[in-house]
């Protein structure tokens, strides 16, 4: 028999242990609310119909917007998104089908290196392939460099999901006659495509706010360009510019592009949320 | 056992796993349109036996097997395994309808998977006799286009025999088809399995010995990988010939 005086104290300790938790929990959320409310209040003021459609002005005039950078940006996640996500959900496939062996295993090792590395480094590593051989600074350099740090995200989250999918449902389509392509195609992958998904949109809100590995390779530009072998502006880059630079109206430009950024980035995160649960 | 015709004969089946000697010289003859039912201690072979009949154990690395399995007058063991898999149907101890895709489309799967086109109007017959043959057309008629992992344990387990005749298989493996249902599920998919051997051959797998005298015509027991004895239920329940069976089928081991 349990006293009935411990009793009391355990479940005192329970109320108490169960409030800890629920306290520490609500602490993290400060952080992220006070960033959001700062980015808000500085950022909302900048935001006008030139904002989004007009190319920033030389400094002393003013106005302007940050058109260019919207494309850049949206460019860059385009290239890196066509190289990184079938790269990766193949990957992520070939590593949850094949769970030993060396070469899985070496895979694995190599996707959670690339994951721990710099992304200044993975500016170089484009710097050094892309834009020293063709001789310019570039789009398509910037998007490989944000492919390299997609690529382990999207692997991950394939493999993490697939593994989850029971192996009943191959042993399913195998009876039925089905090859392992189609089994694959058309069976596992639609099972696990909601963790795909979702794996791909937080990879991509990733890089989306990436600065360093775009300093030598999409390195900015003042215009508009939508030519992939040519430098064009960026967000994080814009950011990175005008909130270093002495203007006033400069800085403006870079509050309301670090709102615009966080938008696209807590949408990103609430949409592969939203996909999961479906 | 000669009032009808073989379909599936094993002679001197072996299998084994890297070292391990699953299946011992197995040889024994299925007959057309009956249910034959394999019985045995848990680790005893069945379900390694079914699984080499539609050449399911061919997924598993350090897999060796000998011998002769005719489906007909074809060696099945030198087919091709996907052409075997489509002659010969399987149901899984566990429901495992495919979760995206509707009641319909689960029907239709084995048409889907291996890229055989239909017309609209062979589908819906397609759907409907299968469904029907499965004992799940009422249940389900005026929701096929739900998912199908909606339906409960037991219709679930329908659903995936339906899937299975769909594509019209000579053979029809259970591999203990009622043993993640309640009672009620199971009497029902029993009944089913009586009504379908009119239909198709079907060879299953069960723990349950009251399930083997209750369904099936012949019954086969396996001991440590051996077939120890094989006969008409009847026989093999009233009077076994070997001590090994009667002790099992008493219950003092297994």
């Amino acid at each position: 028999m349990i006293k009935a005086q411990t009793l009391q104290s355990r479940l005192i300790q329970d109320a108490f242990f169960k409030m800890a938790m629920g306290v520490l929990s609500s602490l993290l959320m400060l952080p992220l609310i006070f960033i959001l409310f700062y980015i808000f209040s500085h950022g909302i003021s900048a935001f006008s119909w030139e904002f989004f459609t007009q190319l920033p002005k030389p400094v002393g005039e003013m106005g302007g917007g940050v058109s260019n950078a919207i494309i850049g940006s949206l460019l860059l996640i385009l290239i890196s998104a066509l190289v990184a996500i079938p790269l990766g959900v193949f990957i992520g496939v070939y590593l949850s089908e094949s769970r030993q062996g060396r070469i899985p295993e070496i895979t694995r090792l190599c996707i959670d290196t690339l994951q721990g590395i710099p992304s200044i480094v993975m500016g170089i590593i484009a710097y050094t392939w892309i834009v020293m051989p063709l001789g310019s600074f570039s789009v398509l350099s910037g998007g490989i460099a944000l492919a390299l740090m997609m690529l382990p995200i999207v692997t991950k989250s394939t493999e993490e999901t697939l593994k989850l999918i029971p192996d009943s449902l191959k042993e399913a389509a195998f009876a039925l006659g089905a090859p392992y392509h189609t089994t694959i195609l058309k069976v596992i992958l639609p099972s696990g495509k909601s963790g795909i998904i979702s794996g791909i949109l937080l990879g991509i809100a990733r890089v989306s706010g990436e600065t360093a590995p775009l300093l030598f390779t999409a390195f900015g530009n003042p215009f508009m360009s939508v030519n992939i072998f040519k430098s064009a502006n960026s967000l994080p880059l814009l950011i990175f510019n005008y909130a270093t630079s002495p203007y006033q109206d400069w800085q403006r430009l870079a509050w309301g592009a670090s709102l615009l950024l966080v938008l696209f980035v807590l949408s990103l995160s609430i949409l592969a949320k939203v996909v999961v649960k479906k | 056992m000669k009032e009808n015709k073989s379909i599936l004969d094993l002679q001197n089946f072996n299998l084994h796993i890297n070292e391990h000697h699953i299946l011992k010289d197995i040889d024994i003859s299925f007959y057309r349109k009956k249910v034959t039912a394999i019985m045995g201690p848990s680790g005893c072979g069945k379900s390694t036996l079914i699984r080499s009949m539609n050449r399911l154990n061919d997924l598993i690395p350090g897999v060796k097997f000998g011998g002769q399995m005719h489906l007909y007058k074809k060696n099945l063991l030198e087919m091709n395994p996907i052409l075997v898999r489509r002659k010969v149907g399987m149901v899984f101890q566990r429901p495992n309808p495919f979760p995206t895709m509707s009641i319909y489309d689960n029907v239709l799967a084995g048409y889907y998977l291996n890229g055989i086109k239909l017309s609209k109007q062979e589908k819906e017959q397609i759907v409907m006799d299968s469904l029907q043959k499965a004992a799940l057309w009422d249940e389900v008629k005026d929701n096929l286009h739900r998912k199908g992992t909606f339906l409960s344990g037991g219709q679930q387990q329908r659903l995936c025999i339906a899937r299975a005749l769909a594509m019209n298989p000579k053979i029809l493996l259970l591999d203990e088809p009622t043993s993640a249902l309640d009672p009620k599920a199971t009497a029902k998919i029993e009944e089913l399995i009586i009504e379908l051997k009119t239909k198709v051959t079907i060879i299953m797998v069960t723990h349950n010995i009251g399930q083997a005298s209750r369904i099936s015509d012949l019954t086969a027991f396996l001991y440590l990988g051996e077939l120890i004895e094989y006969d008409r239920t009847e026989t093999i329940f009233t009077n076994q010939k070997h001590t090994r069976t009667e002790e099992y089928l008493t219950r003092k081991f297994g």
